[in-house]
């Protein structure tokens, strides 16, 4: 006769699964977090332009000033998607339940 | 293709002007100038242009992108056109015959030139211009 083996509760458990909110809640903050990083990355680039233009190792002044608008502009992007995104949260705060 | 591509053909066209401009402007300094370290007078020098693909990363451009071409500086080189010879035998340059062989540079044709690689120049930084503003519009569709 067999003896009756305990049974792993573990087992029976169902696995813990991410939930599609999960993901997506960590996918929207992977974006946030690459395009700050974008953002920032853009922001040395021009700061180390600037720098190289005030030690005269800068060959072309056109070049630092690019490096700056494109600075700027994703800059004012990410502002925008910020502001987004606020948006989006204050109105499901709103939202009566 | 990105936003920024604009902004790299323009650079790229900003720069070659900038050396045509830095050619003229050798060209102007030394246009009393009689001699040379290979000999000679100063020979006017030109520059000459060809056209380059933009972005660095071959892989990552698409069709559209390969179409779209910067420009650079090909090669600067020197007139061989004749000097021109002026009668003044109290010259150290000058030769045998009291003839003296000045620069083959034209100064109006230089300051022409100067002119057309400014208004190249502003050309190009209006374009750079136009790109931001029509980035920012783009920006303002979410407002």
């Amino acid at each position: 006769m067999q003896s009756i083996q305990a049974i792993d509760i573990s087992q029976l458990q169902p696995e813990k699964k991410e939930t599609p909110v999960d993901q997506a809640g960590k996918d929207f903050s992977a974006i946030i977090d690459d395009m700050v990083t974008n953002v920032e990355q853009q922001q040395e680039k021009a700061d180390m332009a600037v720098q190289e233009l005030h030690a005269g190792n800068a060959k072309n002044l056109h070049e630092v000033m690019i490096a700056m608008e494109q600075a700027d502009i994703s800059l004012r992007f990410m502002v925008q998607v910020r502001n987004k995104a606020l948006e989006a949260y204050q109105e499901i705060m709103r939202m009566q339940v | 293709m990105d936003i920024f591509t604009t902004f790299k053909v323009a650079a790229s066209a900003l720069e070659a002007q900038r050396i045509r401009l830095d050619t003229i402007s050798s060209n102007i300094a030394n246009v009393e100038t009689t001699s040379t370290p290979e000999g000679g007078p100063y020979k006017k020098k030109s520059v000459y242009f060809e056209s380059t693909p933009v972005s660095f990363d071959q892989h990552l451009q698409d069709s559209i992108d390969k179409n779209i071409k910067g420009v650079k500086v090909a090669r600067i080189l020197e007139d061989d056109s004749p000097p021109k010879k002026v009668y003044n035998p109290s010259h150290p340059d000058a030769d045998k015959d009291g003839y003296v062989a000045m620069p083959n540079v034209n100064m109006l044709k230089e300051m022409t030139d100067m002119m057309s690689a400014t208004r190249s120049y502003e050309a190009n930084t209006t374009t750079i211009k136009s790109a931001k503003r029509m980035a920012l519009k783009a920006l303002e569709i979410g407002r």
